[in-house]
């Protein structure tokens, strides 16, 4: 069905095809297909925007998850303390490495619950892996300092973060290594896969070069075991072409967020936005507040043309993948709850106020028609 | 005149025109990731390889990582492969924690099916035959072995898209196999892009879980997994190629035999057996004074190459594995006499006669 008010914009913001061409041309011309200087231009500039020393490109972020664990030295049987509401591939990084993902709960802005860490951090604890989830972010310099005290790495999960900050600084760069995805729904996006890793630390970095690659040190040379997590040449011109424009899709996704915000403000009972803090600009990967009758609520939506989601139904330790290995021990309440009441609104950068206007009519309209006792209410 | 290895210029031109509607055709449809390009591509590459079913992955190296991890194959397992191939075959062999048991190659460069009952252990579970350089393995007596050892046979055929033995295609005789569409291989995509083809209705349906993290749907994770899925843009392209590859690889054939006619005197050409059809993925001499004349080549403008110069169990990844020179006689002395000629669909006849006539002025034979 068409929506009124769509959740996915890709049509509209890949509907100049020529200039999608114009980029594709000289890379066609010149045969480059795997890295060369078209990866190599957009590491650059990606670097230099996001304000680390070094940037590597791969296929997409989950092989980017990959490359920053295992380059801080995560590996079989460590533990990775992590959030229980990420994408599926947060989880899947760590166990590709042979680690043991070790859930945590989540606090009322839907970040990791840093006190939550503390309590199960053991001596095979490697790593913590937070999340800057929906595109908000953590309180970073906490963690990093309880993961000073306790001795052990950070890797940052800012698949969703390209063009947030935290007091000025982008999610990705408050750690040793922070992963970034452009998957088509991300803020900077690609026309299929890509991903990035930063970090300063410029062993490492050359570590992730090689690993990315087979291993190779030359041609002929393999120093040690590697794999293939290219990033396409063709989907690093398009990168390179949107991270001009990520900044003014952030500031229009933030116009539209925070309208919706003021929009439902009044529907408190049954309608709660997480706290937004003035020192972290937000990307708005994913609008989500919390709602009583959340699957009547989503329906309604749904049928009247507003295409609402959930991120996601099912947290990570209660999915089958998970009991599969032992992993769903602890309840995880916050998190719980909010898989039960958190809906996805849209507010790309390519919806108008009216739209905007529209979907918080009908949240309005749904509650006010419905008559829903007190009890039901989402502040309970 | 320098005379490039390869130059895909030739072939590119025959698909340019439908390649822009193919770009079009995929950025209006807003679906980037694992949509109708991808499915149809599937389809035709199953149908073109005669297997039932095929996967699309990122690339060659993931998908026979994919695949191990389908099959169940991991720490403590042991997989037989071939030493003298590129090195993702062994790396994928240990990225899922198992370790690669090399096995000399016969003078045609593939996995000696001999050797291989010697290297079987009760830790073995796969072979892995690679068809090296465009040519199929001796996969009658690997099957047979397989079958008597109840081993998984896993073909990596990355360098041999439509080969055939007895008839049948590369990429039809294992449990399943493995493709890649690199950039210089016979099918290419413009970037990374692989394949896993099998009849095996489930060990594909998993294939399929895994190479999307392992998502049943949207919001079910069945199993922990990640991300190599094949490109949607790169298999548009694909699919405007795969009916032009049969007349590339005629192309590369004649070349082949042209190559044959005039080189036999000076070189070990590659033979070609009656059950079997050569693709030519690269066309490998063996040489004296190999260095020599490739040297000569190279000041003559010739780009010829070695594949590989080191052997993987000499490689500094593989030092943990045990092995050591000598391990491997044919092997290591192919990697000092092989040679790669330039070979690609649409190479000028020029191009072709200027090196068969620098190889005959080094040996003398003119």
């Amino acid at each position: 069905m068409t929506y009124l008010v769509p959740y996915n914009y890709l049509p509209q913001q890949f509907q100049d095809t020529e200039a999608l061409f114009n980029l594709w041309r000289p890379v066609l011309q010149s045969t480059e297909f795997t890295l060369g200087p078209f990866v190599e231009d957009f590491e650059e500039r990606f670097a230099n925007y996001i304000g680390s020393e070094y940037c590597i490109a791969t296929n997409n972020g989950t092989d980017a998850l990959i490359l920053a664990l295992r380059a801080s030295g995560v590996g079989l049987g460590d533990e990775v303390i992590t959030p229980c509401n990420s994408f599926y591939a947060t989880t899947g990084a760590i166990v590709a490495l042979g680690a043991k993902p070790v859930f945590v709960d989540v606090d009322n802005r839907y970040q990791i619950d840093i006190l939550d860490c503390e309590r199960v951090i053991t001596k095979k604890t490697k790593a913590i892996l937070p999340v800057h989830w929906a595109g908000a972010s953590p309180d970073m310099s906490l963690i990093r300092d309880i993961a000073q005290t306790r001795g052990i790495s950070v890797i940052e999960d800012a698949c969703m973060g390209i063009g947030g900050k935290i007091r000025g600084k982008s999610p990705g760069t408050f750690s040793e290594v922070g992963a970034f995805s452009m998957h088509p729904l991300k803020t900077l996006n690609v026309a299929g896969d890509g991903g990035m890793v930063v970090t300063d630390d410029q062993d490492k970095f050359l570590w992730m070069k090689k690993y990315r690659n087979h291993g190779m040190t030359s041609r002929d040379v393999i120093e040690f075991w590697g794999v293939n997590m290219r990033l396409q040449p063709l989907q690093a011109v398009v990168a390179g072409h949107f991270l001009d424009q990520v900044d003014q899709y952030i500031a229009r996704r933030n116009a539209n967020a925070y309208l919706l915000d003021s929009l439902l403000k009044d529907l408190a009972e049954h309608v709660k936005i997480p706290e937004r803090p003035k020192e972290f600009v937000e990307t708005f990967s994913l609008y989500m507040i919390l709602a009583s009758h959340r699957d009547q609520l989503l329906r309604y939506l749904v049928e009247n043309g507003v295409e609402a989601k959930i991120h996601y139904p099912v947290p990570l330790h209660l999915q089958p993948a998970s009991k599969n290995m032992g992993l769903n021990s602890r309840s995880l309440e916050n998190a719980e709850f909010q898989a039960k009441h958190l809906v996805t609104l849209p507010i790309h950068q390519y919806l108008e106020r009216s739209q905007i206007e529209f979907t918080a009519q009908l949240i309005c309209d749904f509650y006010k028609r419905s008559h829903f006792t007190h009890e039901s209410s989402i502040c309970t | 005149m320098r005379i490039p290895y390869v130059d895909f210029k030739p072939s590119t031109e025959s698909v340019k025109s439908s390649l822009i509607d193919a770009f079009q055709r995929v950025l209006e449809s807003g679906q980037y990731i694992l949509g109708a390009e991808v499915s149809a591509f599937e389809s035709e590459f199953a149908k073109y390889c005669g297997t039932e079913f095929a996967s699309g992955v990122a690339n060659g190296t993931c998908s026979l990582h994919m695949l191990f991890r389908a099959l169940g194959i991991g720490a403590g397992d042991e997989v037989i492969t071939a030493p003298n191939t590129f090195i993702a075959t062994a790396a994928a062999i240990t990225q899922v924690g198992a370790t690669p048991v090399f096995v000399d190659s016969g003078l045609d460069f593939n996995i000696d099916p001999n050797l291989i009952e010697p290297a079987i252990t009760p830790r073995t579970k796969a072979i892995v035959p690679v068809h090296l350089a465009g040519r199929v393995a001796h996969m009658n007596e690997i099957m047979e072995i397989s079958k008597r050892f109840d081993l998984k046979v896993i073909e990596d055929a990355a360098q041999a898209v439509g080969s055939t033995y007895y008839g049948k295609k590369a990429g039809s005789f294992g449990h399943a196999s493995s493709f890649s569409f690199h950039p210089l291989k016979n099918l290419h995509a413009f970037g990374d892009a692989g394949m896993v083809c099998s009849n095996d209705r489930s060990t594909v349906e998993k294939l399929a879980l895994l190479r999307n993290h392992g998502l049943a749907d949207r919001s079910t994770c069945s199993q922990w997994s990640l991300n190599c899925r094949l490109d949607e843009m790169q298999a548009a392209f694909l699919r405007l190629q795969l009916p032009l590859l049969d007349r590339w690889t005629e192309e590369r054939r004649e070349i082949a035999c042209f190559y044959n006619a005039n080189l036999a005197e000076c070189v070990f050409v590659p033979i070609e057996h009656s059950y079997e059809k050569h693709v030519y993925q690269t066309y490998v001499i063996r040489c004296k004074d190999r260095d020599d004349l490739k040297r000569y080549l190279n000041s003559e403008g010739i780009e010829a190459l070695i594949h590989y110069p080191t052997p993987i169990h000499l490689q500094p990844a593989a030092t943990n594995l045990g092995y050591q020179r000598g391990s491997f006689p044919i092997v290591e002395r192919l990697a000092d006499e092989i040679l790669s000629l330039p070979l690609y669909p649409g190479m000028p006849t020029e191009h072709q006669e200027r090196v068969v006539s620098a190889i005959r002025t080094f040996y003398g034979a003119c």
